[in-house]
């Protein structure tokens, strides 16, 4: 296992009211090294504070994180991929992808020729000195993703990456992904509210319910790749995850 | 040339040129409004007898020491402001205190400490040019994604390099807004420095010849105060250019 949670638990308490929100409630899980891990749940059922937890950006109030085997190498356990791209807006895409080892102290020859080799990776060479006013938003994130690999962590996470594109670059940046995986052989761990890029991308789908956040199953999608939505057996798994999960989007939307 | 930029041009022209024939058909009256070709002549004359560049350099000592100081000053403040809780608890009071004061107010003040010396205007000036600089400074690290810190944090950064590599870059825009409104502040308090209590400077002159009633000279005055303004403007938009190039510009 790469990353164990145990019981894990966070409350929010809401200062003005002084009201205590319980957004997960004892979250156990592995994450096997090397998979595609999709968190998969209506808003409010905790999944981005998962990841954020996961990522040492919240601190968790019960339970317990472990990364057994983060110990080799030098580079970060996590790195995120943020919906919103998050890049640096006075930085380049070169300047945004190596900001990570510069913080870190990596040489520059270094940490340049790394950038370069990551910007090739996600299919944006040439675009090295452009701001991000002046890319798509498709391309954006396809820096975002250069930026978070560019400190060689063991663990990407995934913040709903696609959720602000449109169809068609969604469905190219998906298939970008699946490739990156592989190429990269990296532990993703990716939240999604979309049952479809679920089932496209997922190695195994968590589903999440809401308020309290809990894992509700656990589904294994031992198809091959590449899938199909038109396909039989993604269809199935599909319908599987709407009769599981379909009053759960219902009653988050409710409330 | 396009059809916008001759109409600005004709207009300029031909308000000048109605000026220039209104005065020297004897409509309108030198002492109150003196033909634009005097004002220029004038303007020649006192350039040669080094009248007016020496007040011009001599105030521009003054605003330019008094906006270096006031802008550092604002810039770090702000950001310390802006990125640190207590530090903005502990200002805050006192910018709500003396923001609203109009700091030509202070004047009087400083020339008691500060004598009759550059010292009471330069400082005049950089409190003026301090505030502006200061709040817009707070408001543009206010204004950064709170995203972008968590991305900086989660590549690792520490506290130091993200307020060096992200909250000063993220205020930016905003500081150069606070710079440009003082640089406007700076002339206004030169000029209002001048007046009083001194025996130089481009405020100085344009007072004495007001006294004198020297149309003409005050005319010179007031247009090489234009002609500092939009100097101050192009080299403060050079810098943010220089400063600011991921910034979209509409022309």
């Amino acid at each position: 296992m790469i990353l164990e949670l145990r019981n894990v638990g966070k409350v929010w308490s809401i200062e003005r009211t002084g009201e205590r929100v319980v957004a997960l409630e004892s979250v156990s899980l592995d994450v096997a090294e090397g998979e595609l891990l999709i968190l998969l749940g209506p808003s409010g059922c905790g999944k981005s504070t998962l990841l954020q937890i996961i990522a040492g950006l919240e601190p968790l109030s019960s339970g317990e994180i472990r990364f057994p085997a983060a110990g080799a190498g030098n580079g970060k356990r996590t790195s995120m991929v943020f919906q919103d791209y998050a890049l640096f807006p006075w930085r380049t895409v070169l300047g945004n992808v190596s900001f990570g080892p510069e913080v870190r102290g990596v040489a520059r020859a270094t940490r340049d020729a790394n950038a370069h080799r990551l910007i090739e990776l996600v299919n944006l060479k040439g675009f090295e000195h452009r701001y991000p006013h002046e890319l798509s938003g498709g391309m954006r994130q396809r820096v975002a993703l250069a930026r978070a690999l560019a400190n060689d962590p063991k663990i990407l996470l995934f913040d709903e990456p696609l959720a602000a594109l449109d169809a068609q670059t969604r469905r190219v940046l998906q298939d970008e992904l699946l490739r990156i995986w592989a190429e990269t052989g990296k532990t993703f761990i990716y939240v999604t509210h979309s049952l479809t890029e679920a089932v496209l991308l997922g190695s195994r789908i968590v589903l999440m319910s809401a308020s309290p956040g809990r894992v509700k199953r656990i589904i294994d999608v031992p198809l091959p790749r590449p899938r199909h939505l038109t396909g039989r057996a993604e269809a199935d798994i599909v319908d599987r995850l709407d009769a599981e999960l379909g009053d759960e989007f219902k009653r988050a939307m409710a409330t | 040339m396009s059809r916008s930029h001759l109409r600005k041009v004709g207009s300029v022209l031909l308000l000048l040129l109605a000026w220039q024939l209104l005065v020297q058909w004897g409509k309108l009256s030198e002492l109150f409004l003196p033909a634009p070709l005097s004002v220029l002549a004038t303007m020649w004359e006192m350039t040669r007898s080094g009248q007016l560049p020496w007040a011009v350099l001599v105030s521009l000592n003054r605003v330019v020491q008094g906006f270096v100081y006031g802008a550092l000053a604002g810039i770090v403040l702000g950001l310390l402001a802006g990125a640190v809780g207590w530090i903005e608890d502990v200002l805050d009071p006192w910018v709500a205190a003396v923001y609203p004061i109009p700091k030509s107010a202070l004047f009087p003040l400083f020339l008691l400490w500060f004598g009759l010396g550059d010292q009471s205007k330069i400082a005049t000036i950089a409190v003026g040019v301090l505030f502006l600089v200061l709040v817009n400074t707070v408001t543009g690290v206010k204004s950064i994604n709170p995203t972008l810190l968590k991305a900086a944090v989660d590549l690792g950064a520490s506290r130091f390099q993200i307020f060096l590599k992200v909250i000063l870059p993220g205020a930016l825009p905003n500081i150069f807004t606070g710079l440009r409104l003082g640089a406007g502040m700076a002339l206004i308090l030169v000029f209002i420095t001048e007046i009083e209590a001194t025996k130089a400077g481009l405020g100085f002159l344009l007072w004495e010849a007001f006294q004198l009633l020297d149309t003409k000279q005050v005319f010179v005055g007031v247009v090489t105060f234009g002609l500092l303004g939009v100097a101050s403007t192009w080299l403060l938009q050079w810098l943010e250019r220089l400063g600011c190039p991921w910034i979209q510009r509409s022309n």
